[in-house]
């Protein structure tokens, strides 16, 4: 078993991987809106292809790994808990890009105020990708409920910036477009915490283990 | 594998309903924001318990197939890609109970303008859902590229309610809450169909069957 063992211990380290490419998309997005750099801007759009490629070479292995190894339990278990997270990592990803992509219109008109919650969203959104998928790979422990306490945090900043960009909006109605743009922002972020939070419910639910405890002693089958 | 083979038609078959029971949530949520109905509202909002319960109950049956019947090859994959739709499915179902509880905001207040948009936007979004899955059952088809190309008509509805919500927002500031709420309806059903087609590109990796080749010849351990 010390080959599948490697294996696993890899497959870990690919997730990982994933996860702090997910984060460090989302932590660009965030810097050309605020640092008005559209640069950046376009680099986190190129960029990701990268993980989506890592996406499906994870599957793969995964895929690989459940047909070769036959693994049972907890490792089968953790292995088709890998493959759900990574869909949640790639559409992360893909709200990178759309916050990248209205960081860019953002920042060819003047600046409408200065942004204070999207930052703090950003980095709360960012910790509960790291932590999420720390809980993935460290098994179980309180982490993942921590995770889903903090989605709270993010859910209410959003309905804060919203609040706020109604008031601009009414008061000048040329402040629309502007402020439905951050408002799509702040929405993106709140969906990116929405995802962590779906992967820290996978880890729980991974962890409880009530169907491994079914498979423990297969019936005899054929 | 006559057993297994049975086994793999009632997963379908579970995939189906679980398709099923989300469309009816769509089709609810957006019916209950035409007819002003915030009962119905609150029905959907209380099913929604249904949909994450078969959504489980498809993921512990995969999971066990796995384990137990040590599938190869297509079925595998399959079930692996059964295990992802189910994700995107009971997303769709909060998505529609989202669309309950703007719904429900919105019945409390005088209605802005019919709703032209929103109703077309949930027929596409529906037979997205329907045509994806029918395209994982069914193995591999065309269907699944048609659903991509739909998800383009969902966008462009998407854009053309804003626009129009937009133009009113700016005519009468008072009606902005109102027409926030009606923009962000639209923005769920475009979630939905891309959930739809996600699911359809899902399809479309497992008929390539890369992996698959891969697989025939498995190495020695």
């Amino acid at each position: 078993m010390a080959i599948f063992d490697e294996e696993l211990g890899a497959l870990k380290e690919r997730v990982l991987r994933l996860g702090s490419m997910v984060e460090a998309a989302i932590h660009d997005s965030v810097r050309c809106l605020v640092e008005r750099n559209s640069d950046i801007a376009r680099e986190v759009i190129e960029k990701e292809h990268q993980i989506n490629i890592l996406e499906v070479e994870i599957d793969e292995e995964c895929i690989r790994l459940i047909a070769l190894r036959q693994p049972k339990a907890g490792d089968l278990r953790f292995i088709t808990t890998a493959m759900k997270i990574t869909t949640d990592l790639e559409r992360m990803g893909d709200l990178a890009v759309n916050i990248a992509e209205r960081a860019i219109e953002l920042n060819e008109e003047p600046q409408l105020k200065p942004y204070i919650d999207i930052p703090r969203m950003a980095e709360i959104s960012e910790g509960m990708v790291r932590d999420s998928l720390n809980a993935f790979v460290e098994g179980c422990t309180k982490l993942p409920y921590e995770v889903i306490k903090r989605d709270d945090e993010v859910d209410n900043l959003n309905v804060q910036v919203f609040n706020e960009l109604l008031f601009y909006m009414i008061q000048d109605p040329n402040t629309i477009s502007r402020a439905t743009r951050i408002s799509y922002v702040s929405k993106y972020l709140e969906r990116i915490a929405d995802h962590a939070t779906n992967i820290a419910e996978m880890v729980i639910y991974m962890c409880k283990g009530k169907i491994i405890r079914h498979m423990e002693f297969p019936p005899p089958i054929f | 594998m006559a057993i297994f083979d049975e086994e793999l038609n009632a997963l379908k078959e579970k995939v189906l309903k679980l398709g099923y029971m989300v469309e009816a949530a769509i089709r609810d949520s957006v019916k209950s924001l035409i007819e002003r109905d915030s009962e119905l509202a609150k029905e959907v909002i209380k099913r929604d318990h249904l949909i994450n319960a078969l959504e489980v109950k498809i993921d512990e049956e995969c999971i066990r197939l796995i384990a137990l019947r040590q599938p190869m090859a297509r079925d595998l994959r399959f079930i692996t890609t059964a295990m992802k739709i189910t994700t995107d499915l009971e997303r769709m179902g909060d998505l529609a109970e989202d669309i309950c509880e703007r719904a429900i905001e919105l019945n409390e207040e005088p209605l802005l303008r019919p709703f032209v948009n929103i109703p077309r936007m949930a027929e596409i979004a529906q037979e997205m859902v329907r045509d994806s899955i029918d395209a994982f059952v069914m193995g591999c088809s065309k269907l699944p590229y048609k659903v991509i190309k739909r998800d383009d008509e969902v966008d462009s509805l998407t854009v053309k309610n804003f626009k129009e919500m937009l133009e009113i927002m700016i005519q009468d500031p008072k009606i902005i809450p109102t027409a926030v709420k009606r923009t962000y309806i639209a923005k769920y059903l475009e979630r939905i169909a891309d959930h739809a087609t996600n699911i359809a590109e899902m399809v479309i990796y497992m008929c390539k069957g890369k992996m698959i080749r891969h697989m025939e010849i498995p190495e020695g351990e």
